[in-house]
């Protein structure tokens, strides 16, 4: 079976979970036997494939990302133009490789960003669309004045698309509720994360995510506001890029916690991994959160996390606290008793890494070619 | 198959309002721990559903069948202070129940407490001490036989009874004490003369946990098959112990469970040579056939059949330890007021919440549970602890 996905990004190239699932499916998929193509735009750090059955192929370049806006400054006015760009390229580059006699089973696209080019594709070649839903519009905006033409290209997309994977129920909802598609073309398969090593624990309370309306960092700094009068020695870092970084610096200066706060911009890999481990409490108050990869991450480097109610992952996990994303005061509660209660911290810590384990890749991949074989 | 003996656990916990670690120590918030509007709904729901309606059809059954329909309750303390605030005709119909003469009355902790576990058993001879004076007050009665909470047994356990005048106790007949031997006959600790009487867990769960699952090869249960299987049984007496939630709130009414219990005695009785006892009965006609030795505490709860349900993670053990510390600190200053709270907070129900076992034991646990799951259940018990921990000073 040979597919031809197009993605975005792939490490070492990252922005958010989206290089992190196409990293572990395409792996796990090739592992099984099927060949990938992956498409995806050049960047400045070139990606590289390891497998047999995996070709990364970059597709020339561009200035968008999946998580941008319209009004972003450095887009401007041209951020549509170059959205019809780019999938025009992805299509030419796709029937290169179809005439060159590749014979894809099904194209398998994520996410809004080359939903257009998917469905030229399936129209002109008769190519079966696999559609991954990783977060919708409603998701990106947390809600509020979701944008109108996003909304559209999704839902043409999720119309014409022969099944579509959504990485959570909530999700699902969300698709069926808001763009009106038919529920029985649409399987829910939850993400999977390579573990990342524990380290050594220093008090620390984390945030990491992008530091946008969707992901909520400003509850969790009205959270750290309480916690810093019960627990005083305690450390809160921020760590990501986005639009919202200047004024969250301005509320932490407000709230006389910017002392206590170090916001770290955008981190490396390898920094990553050593600030989950390093955390003693992972905190992911996203308004509006499909799945919450990140969750995971940390979760697996034994870091006790504090999610969303709604977030996606947490239908099926139960080793972590939930809260409603406004309810600070709950929010400073559990922060405040996983650090003072060694029992709670240490319970979550073990039972979490043993159910995390049950998330691979593997799994992912065996239900992804479940789909495949679905609309072949 | 000589004997049917059937006991009918009846308690109901006290369950703890929301408490933050911003409540701890914050004199003016004057908030309780016990959260009285969700306790009254629930137990007036269940009453309603089970303790009403089973005791009438109870009630009904030992005198259609002139007394020889015999059953024996356990009610906690807790259970009979919301009869007493919500619903006192329930303990009118209790007490109607054991006018009969085919009732009787078991002896646990008036708390259902794990106090039993302490390594001073003060505590412990104090609650049993409280439910017995409750039952005399209630009843006019002493009863003979002793039960622990959730049948929390060990060779230390069974002495002190023993030495508190019970001539029965009750627990689980887990293969771990008995290996091949069976459960249907009575048997005497190693190290006291108390008999043991040991609960069928086949049969009792066949009713208590299998009754209404579909799935089960022998769904749909009826009165005449369980008696066949009674029947079939060897022994002196087979023990049917379960929740009397069973009826009506485990298995709605519409599951059959009411018929199958209205049928039972009919099909029972027509296989001759088998009756219906009592424990004080069961533990006054039969003798021990043999010895258990029980060094390491057993109980009826969980697939495990031991404490770990109470006792099964580091969060559990850290509330126990809280707790009994608490205790004793509590009773060198003598507050009365302060020592009532600290025996409610007590009742196992609370490290029951914070038990993290999977699988299908987790499921039973959650079906109990008020909270979202057993983080939430510690993080609120735990705070609650620390709030009475810092009034001692």
């Amino acid at each position: 079976m040979k597919i031809a996905m197009i993605g975005w990004e792939y490490p070492p190239f990252k922005a958010g979970g989206l290089a992190t699932h196409c990293y572990g499916l395409t792996r796990s998929l090739t592992d099984k036997g099927v060949k990938v193509d992956f498409f995806m735009p050049k960047t400045k750090k070139s990606a590289s494939s390891d497998k047999d059955n995996l070709r990364i192929i970059e597709v020339g370049e561009t200035e968008i990302f999946p998580y941008d806006r319209p009004d972003s400054k450095e887009i401007g006015g041209n951020f549509f133009e170059a959205v019809y760009y780019y999938n025009r390229i992805v299509v030419s580059k796709v029937e290169k490789y179809i005439k060159a006699g590749n014979n894809y089973k099904a194209v398998h696209c994520h996410d809004w960003l080359t939903m257009k080019a998917g469905i030229e594709i399936k129209e002109k070649w008769g190519i079966p669309l696999v559609l991954t839903i990783h977060s919708t519009e409603y998701d990106r905006s947390g809600w509020i004045y979701p944008n109108q033409w996003f909304i559209d290209i999704e839902k043409e997309g999720m119309k014409k698309a022969d099944k579509i994977i959504a990485v959570s129920h909530f999700t699902k909802r969300v698709i069926v509720d808001k763009y009106g598609i038919n529920p029985d073309k649409i399987s829910v398969v939850h993400n999977a994360v390579y573990p990342i090593p524990k380290g050594h624990k220093q008090g620390i309370v984390l945030f990491l995510g992008r530091l946008t309306i969707q992901k909520g960092a400003e509850f969790f700094l009205r959270a750290a506001s309480i916690v810093k009068n019960f627990e005083p020695e305690t450390k809160f870092v921020v760590a990501g890029d986005g639009d919202m970084l200047p004024r969250l610096i301005t509320q932490s200066i407000d709230m006389g916690i910017s002392d206590k706060v170090i916001f770290t911009g955008r981190l490396t890999e390898e920094e990553v991994k050593h600030i989950y481990g390093i955390s003693s409490v992972y905190v992911m108050p996203s308004v509006s959160e499909p799945f919450g990869i990140t969750a995971l991450e940390a979760i697996s480097a034994e870091t006790p996390t504090i999610a969303s109610k709604t977030a996606g992952f947490s239908e099926a996990f139960k080793n972590c606290l939930r809260v409603d994303f406004w309810d600070t005061d709950e929010m400073a509660n559990k922060i405040i008793s996983l650090l003072r209660y060694e029992p709670l911290h240490k319970t979550l810590a073990k039972e979490g890494k043993k159910e995390i384990e049950l998330f691979t890749w593997d799994r992912v991949a065996d239900k992804t070619i479940d789909v495949y074989c679905g609309v072949i | 198959m000589a004997s049917v003996c059937l006991y009918f656990e009846v308690h109901q916990p006290i369950r703890l309002n929301r408490f933050s670690v911003f409540n701890i120590g914050n004199e003016g918030s004057n908030l309780s721990y016990f959260n009285k509007k969700l306790n009254q709904q629930i137990f007036e729901k269940v009453a309603k559903k089970c303790y009403l309606p089973t005791n009438n059809l109870i009630l009904d059954l030992i005198r259609n069948y002139d007394g020889k329909f015999k059953v024996s309750y356990s009610l906690t303390g807790t259970f009979v202070e919301y009869c007493q605030q919500f619903m006192p005709e329930l303990i009118d119909s209790f007490k109607e129940l054991f006018r009969t003469g085919s009732v009787d009355m078991i002896e646990e902790t008036y708390y259902h407490s794990l106090s039993s576990l302490y390594e001073n058993m003060d505590e412990f001879e104090d609650q049993i001490k409280m439910h017995n004076k409750m039952i005399k007050n209630l009843f006019n009665y002493h009863p003979r036989v002793f039960r622990n909470t959730e049948a929390i047994f060990d060779n230390r356990i069974a002495k002190k009874a023993s030495e508190m005048g019970y001539k029965g106790i009750i627990t689980e007949g887990t293969e771990k004490i008995l290996s091949w031997r069976s459960p249907n006959y009575i048997y005497k600790p190693v190290n006291s003369d108390i008999k043991v009487l040991l609960r069928n867990y086949t049969l009792s769960d066949d009713i208590g946990f299998r009754f209404s699952a579909r799935l089960w090869k022998d769904h749909p249960l009826t009165a005449d098959k369980f008696a066949y299987w009674i029947n079939h049984n060897e022994g002196d007496l087979v023990n049917l112990f379960m929740d009397y939630e069973t009826f009506g709130e485990h298995h709605w009414e519409d599951t059959g469970i009411f018929d199958f219990l209205n049928h039972l005695p009919r099909e029972v009785f027509k296989h001759k040579h088998i009756d219906f006892v009592t424990v004080s009965e069961a533990v006054e006609r039969y003798e021990p056939v043999g010895e258990i030795d029980v060094p390491r505490a057993i109980s009826w709860a969980d697939e495990d059949r031991d404490v770990s349900t109470w006792l099964g993670n580091d969060m559990q053990i850290a509330c126990f330890n809280e707790l009994k510390n608490i205790g004793s600190k509590l009773k060198e200053k003598g507050n009365n007021e302060l020592i009532n709270t600290w025996r409610r907070l007590q009742t196992s129900d609370h490290l029951y919440y914070v038990s993290t076992k999977g699988l299908e034991d987790g499921d039973v646990h959650a079906y109990f549970s008020p909270y979202d799951g057993p983080y939430d259940g510690f993080i609120n018990y735990m705070n609650i602890l620390q709030d009475l921990k810092a009034k001692l000073f």
